[in-house]
């Protein structure tokens, strides 16, 4: 069996859907082909077997003859113990193709979007891309695992349509074109049905988002008493599911029935007819049975192939999502022509705001209105365009990789990934030797130390997804430590520690300069514990810097500085006066 | 099978040590019910619908009996035409087949439909159950078992026991009902049926038992390394900009190809196990079927069975593959389908925390006396807190994280009792009053700004305990600033909001649970950060149009934003579990201590 997952997925054919479920089959049509032998060979033991049970009554029953009974059971054990050989081995297989295709497409979605960076989420809805390696891995899936089935639908049937003909033209022909048409004549049905399973399906996913809401809002429930009330609405709409439910039942219920219905009439006609012939000996009694074996095994090809084509038809718009995902380009491109990288030390410089980050020394941000220093941010860690001169040299005519290596920028968006804390903080220790000392570093700047001693395993505490396990505060100060870790040429910090309460903020201030000494460091935020240990501060007006000094300088030369950093309006000032 | 990278032992091993680890890791997690807590449980739920349970049951055996007739007639027929019949015969034999047919269409239509009815009925009892009991779960309960154990329970475990229930228990129902009156069917052919059927028995049930005592732990190990997989890809798409930022690609990339790769182990050990059960079992139907051809050619030739016989049992016992087919593969379902059970109802065990007691307050004064408390046994966060809190009075709290501020705010709030002391409203313990009662007198709201599934006005309405007008909603609303928003919102307070619906900002959120406060009416309420979210300057502004909602109530606010605590009444700044300042804000400045410290830095 192949090893999965593998090395590399390859890169895919994402023109068109189409051409995308043809690039996964022609990667694994190996094992595909595999399958697709032991699904004839299993499917074919299946659709024979009703043949040797007649032969085995003709032969050795009415004819009286033990020693051909003997024969044919012994065919009738061989060929199930065939059918179950190729049956497993076909399983195998199958399930092979599954892993292959959708482990593929989960590696594919990850690489996309790691590619694409920070311009995933402008371009498409990341629910989007997370239901394809929900859901869309799995039709992807259902397509490569049915054909081995279907290959196996479509020779049983050739066979056991060969064998009816020649036995007889007329029992032959009301066998092959009943049996599609009784499946047609249960299609209508199979439409409202699957409308009201929708429904429900809806009303159960809605129902089972306000069960979860349990879990996040209980704390908030209890705070204001209303478990009751909740209570009565979760029950008001789990009597809703019931009602759907009770209305797919009615004709679900019918579905089934008629499931019994039409192949049963149709094993009805089968028999009154092969009866008949019987009485005429135009067949044998044995062939009489066979002949009601086959009506009954024949309903499984057809509807294997209707399975099959279903499970193409949605693979096909799943297959249009992922092309859809596959097909996007990152916003920030790399220049086709690189420039030569600056020195290191070098000046910053937004244009258009006129902000200028000097080297080697802390310089804090504080803009009105608020969102401009998150723009300008964007700006100079070019996660937008603009005109951005780094130590003479256009940021824009640098490779992307080099800043981002050089320019790391921490912002609100940041999340913290799972696994290993210490690991998510400062990537592997087996790759980077001094990795420890830099982590206790930016750990200790970062004030963490009760996050670190409420976790039972400390560092190497497996961390929930996206962090979830800690509270805001605790989750803002790792991420700020992360960064730190990082030890980066320039540093951007927006607003990291706007989740922290005073005590706190005070003492990481104090000690990012310390961390931070002799490299440059930029931070956006609006609070004075930080801005009075900044080496330098930048005030933005509308965009454009306006004022620039020590933070006490600016406190009495600057009254919009003043308004806005300590968030007085005039008559704050009378009360504290007072 | 080119490469053998994992034997099956290794395997094994691995399931088994997952085993062990869910084990110890449940340690701290909510209760689960025991198998004659299920069991007591399911009689329970029988006795409770006797009639619904005996029609759907009566109906499936008929409609059963009826499927019988075709191998039956059949077999008389092929006698017949043996023997020599007429045209005529052979017409009524069809129309007796048609007949039989009908009725067993009509029977099945209505079997299901009555027990999927029924069904319906049973998951919703289940689940309506469920989520009383959740919601009566002590809060310390649920926080040291993590949010995960309840999120499984409330989503995991609900949708598979629906599963089960809709669809797993009626098959396997249908599925035995049908295999024993197509087995009895067999018998009344002749008694000789059974020797073949016997013969296929052994190898099933040791396969059986071989199977079932795997697959499960099998299957959910499978089931969690997908929610592993979807979780890194959730992470790494959510997180692409994280992930850019810090040239994390290729820690990514390695991080979900990993867990591919445990992925495919689980996948190796389950597909293991179902390459040894699937031939095993099919090789058990295949005897009976053989055994019975051989069997009844024997008996007939020596005179002892008709052809008739021979041809009616050869068909039951095929007849007989597939039910009991259904009702194997159906087993591991079930299994599944109980632990869920045993989970959900597990919830019910947890002890209450609070006991009312009838006492009523005499006034509406809240007093902490030497609160001592401790989330986890021998660790206090509270060391003997006195605290008095004048009527009326607002009180600010400051202190650094995990000082114990939230701890104290959700005791003053009755959330939890104290290890030893007594935290009172007019004398009587928080504790001591029924939720319903406690939400009258004190209120908290905290910086988690959730947003519920639903509209606003279910959101607004979840604090009232009666009908509530708009006009009361909306009034609320303006009371905390965010009348114009939800009115310039297209469906108004009919607006879907939460996970699905509407997203709304966190300080939009958190107007909500402020109006939610002002709807609930309280003459003490505890704000636990709960300014903290929205943009500071904004903030500014909120709290002064609530200042007019708190005016003439007391107020408990946490806040690590100063200036919300130099416009309190008095200011307790809370260190290491201990109240070490307390007084008006310039007495504290005049102190000099660490409050003052932290003015004096903020404020320059």
């Amino acid at each position: 069996m192949r090893d999965l997952p593998l090395d590399h997925p390859g890169t895919a054919d994402s023109r068109t859907p189409w051409s995308f479920l043809r690039w996964v089959l022609k990667g694994q049509w190996d094992s595909v082909a595999v399958a697709m032998v032991f699904g004839v060979i299993w499917m074919t033991c299946s659709a024979v077997v009703p043949a040797v049970i007649g032969k085995a009554i003709d032969a050795g029953v009415t004819g009286r003859d033990s020693g051909e009974l003997w024969k044919w059971s012994a065919i009738l054990f061989g060929v199930g113990v065939i059918q179950s050989a190729s049956g497993i081995m076909r399983h195998r297989y199958a399930v092979l193709n599954w892993l292959t295709s959708a482990y593929r497409v989960v590696q594919l979605v990850t690489r996309q979007a790691t590619h694409l960076g920070a311009t995933l989420s402008k371009r498409v809805a990341t629910g989007e891309v997370v239901a394809i390696g929900t859901n869309d891995l799995s039709h992807i899936g259902n397509a490569m695992d049915v054909l081995a089935r279907a290959m196996g639908a479509l020779v049983s049937f050739v066979v056991v349509a060969v064998i009816l003909l020649q036995t007889s033209v007329t029992l032959g022909l009301v066998v092959l074109i009943g049996v599609p048409v009784l499946l047609l004549l249960l299609g209508p049905l199979l439409k409202p049905l699957q409308q009201r399973n929708l429904e429900q399906r809806d009303m159960m996913g809605h129902l089972s988002n306000i069960a979860t809401d349990i879990v996040s809002g209980l704390r908030v429930l209890r705070g204001i008493g209303g478990e009751r009330i909740f209570h009565d609405r979760y029950r008001t709409e789990s009597q809703k599911v019931r009602q759907a439910g009770n209305a797919v039942a009615r004709l679900q219920s019918v579905l089934d029935a008629l499931q019994v219905f039409l192949p049963g009439v149709f094993v009805v006609v089968v028999v009154w007819l092969g009866a008949r012939f019987a009485v005429q000996d135009k067949i044998s009694p044995g062939e009489l049975v066979a002949f009601y074996g086959y009506a009954a095994f024949l309903v499984l090809p057809l509807r294997t192939a209707t399975e099959a084509a279903n499970k193409w038809i949605r693979a096909h718009v799943s297959a249009r999502r992922i092309v859809k995902v596959l097909a996007l380009q990152p916003e920030i491109e790399d220049p086709r022509l690189a420039a030569d990288a600056p020195a290191p030390d070098s000046e910053l410089v937004d244009v258009r705001s006129g902000l200028r980050i000097r080297p080697g020394v802390l310089t804090a941000v504080v803009s009105e209105p608020a969102g401009d220093a998150a723009e300008v941010v964007d700006r100079l860690g070019r996660f937008a365009e603009g005109d951005v001169i780094w130590g003479g040299v256009r940021l824009d005519t640098l490779p992307r990789a080099l800043v981002r290596e050089r320019i790391v920028v921490s912002d609100t968006s940041a999340i913290l990934f799972a696994g290993r804390l210490a690991d998510q903080l400062a990537g592997i220790r087996a790759a980077d030797p001094d990795r420890d000392e830099r982590l206790a570093r930016a750990l200790h700047a970062a004030a963490t130390s009760d996050v670190l001693e409420a976790l039972p395993e400390g560092l190497d505490t497996l961390v929930a997804e996206k962090g979830r396990s800690f509270s805001g505060g605790q989750r803002q100060r790792l991420i700020l430590a992360r960064a730190l870790a990082r030890d980066p040429e320039v540093l951007i910090l927006v607003e990291s520690t706007s989740a922290v309460d005073a005590h706190t903020e005070a003492r990481i201030a104090e000690r990012l300069v310390g961390n931070r000494a002799g490299r440059t460091t930029v931070v956006t935020t609006s609070s004075p514990l930080m801005l009075s240990r900044a080496d330098v501060v930048v005030f933005l007006e509308g965009g454009r810097v306006v004022a620039e000094g020590r933070h006490a300088d600016l406190l009495t030369s600057s009254p919009a500085y003043r308004a806005v950093v300590t968030r007085e309006e005039a008559e704050d000032v009378e009360e504290v006066a007072r | 099978m080119s490469k053998q990278t994992y034997n099956r032992r290794e395997l094994a091993a691995e399931v088994e040590r997952r085993k062990q680890a869910r084990i110890n890791g449940d340690r701290e997690s909510l209760p689960v019910a025991d198998q004659a807590e299920v069991k007591r449980y399911l009689k329970h739920l029988l006795r409770r619908h006797p009639r619904a349970i005996g029609i759907a049951l009566g109906l499936h055996v008929l409609a059963a009996v009826a499927g019988l007739a075709a191998p039956r007639l059949l077999g008389g027929l092929v006698q017949d035409v043996h023997d020599g019949t007429t045209v005529g015969h052979v017409d009524r034999i069809a129309l007796v087949l048609a007949v039989f047919l009908l009725a067993q269409t009509v029977l099945t239509r209505y079997a299901r439909l009555r027990s999927q009815v029924f069904g319906e009925q049973v998951l919703a009892e289940l689940r309506e159950d469920f989520v009383g009991n959740a919601l009566a779960l002590p809060i310390g309960v649920v926080e040291s078992a993590g949010s995960g154990d309840l999120l499984t329970r409330t989503s995991r475990d609900v949708d598979q026991l629906g599963w089960s229930v809709r669809w797993a228990i009626p098959e396997w129902l249908i599925a035995t009902v049908t295999a024993i009156v197509t087995l009895i069917g067999a018998v009344l052919v002749g008694w000789w049926v059974l020797i073949p059927c016997l013969l296929g028995v052994p190898p099933l049930v040791i396969a059986l038992r071989w199977y079932l005592a795997r697959a499960k732990d099998g299957y959910l190990w499978e089931g969690e390394t997908y929610s592993v997989i979807n979780a890194s890809l959730t992470e790494t798409v959510e997180g692409a900009r994280t992930v850019e930022a810090l040239g994390l690609q290729q820690s990514r990339i390695d991080q979900v190809d990993d867990d591919i790769a445990e992925s495919f182990r689980a996948e190796r050990y389950t597909l293991g196990l179902r390459t040894v059960f699937f031939p095993t079992v099919e090789t058990a139907y295949l005897i009976p079927t053989v055994a019975t051809l051989l069997f009844g050619g024997w008996l007939y030739l020596h005179g002892h069975a008709s052809l008739a016989d021979v041809t009616a049992a050869t068909l039951y016992v095929q007849a007989l593959i597939d039910p009991v087919d259904r009702v194997i593969s159906i087993m591991d379902e079930l299994q599944v389908g109980s632990a869920s059970l045993a989970r959900l109802l597990g919830v019910a065990k947890v002890p209450e925390d609070r006991v009312a007691t009838g006492r009523q307050p005499i006034d509406e004064k809240i007093d902490a006396a030497e609160v001592r408390f401790s989330y986890t046994e021998g660790r206090d966060v509270l060391h003997g807190i006195d605290l008095s809190v004048g009527i009326g009075e607002r009180i600010a709290m400051v202190g650094p994280s995990g000082a114990g501020k939230s701890t104290l705010g959700r005791l003053l709030a009755g959330i939890h009792p104290p290890r030893t002391g007594s935290v009172t409203v007019g004398e009587v313990g928080l504790t001591e009053l029924p939720l319903a009662e406690l939400r009258g007198h004190v209120a908290l709201v905290t910086q988690e700004h959730h947003v519920f599934v639903g509209t606003l006005r279910d959101n607004l309405a979840l604090a009232v305990d009666e009908e509530a007008g708009d006009d009361r909603l909306l009034a609320a609303l303006d009371s905390v600033d965010a009348g114009d928003w939800t009115r310039a919102l297209p469906h108004g307070l009919n607006t879907v909001v939460g996970s699905g619906g509407l997203d709304l900002s966190p300080a939009q959120a958190q107007q909500l649970a402020l109006a939610r406060l002002v709807l609930a009416d309280p003459h003490t309420l505890v704000l636990d950060e709960a300014t903290s979210l929205i943009d500071p300057r904004a903030a500014r502004h909120l709290e002064r149009s609530l200042a007019a909602v708190l005016e003439g109530r007391t107020v408990i606010a946490i806040a690590h934003r100063l200036f919300s605590a130099h416009d309190a009444d008095r200011v307790a700044v809370v260190e290491d579990g201990r109240i070490s300042e307390f007084g008006s804000h310039h007495e504290l400045v005049q102190a000099g201590g660490s409050y003052a410290d932290l003015w004096s830095s903020w404020h320059q």
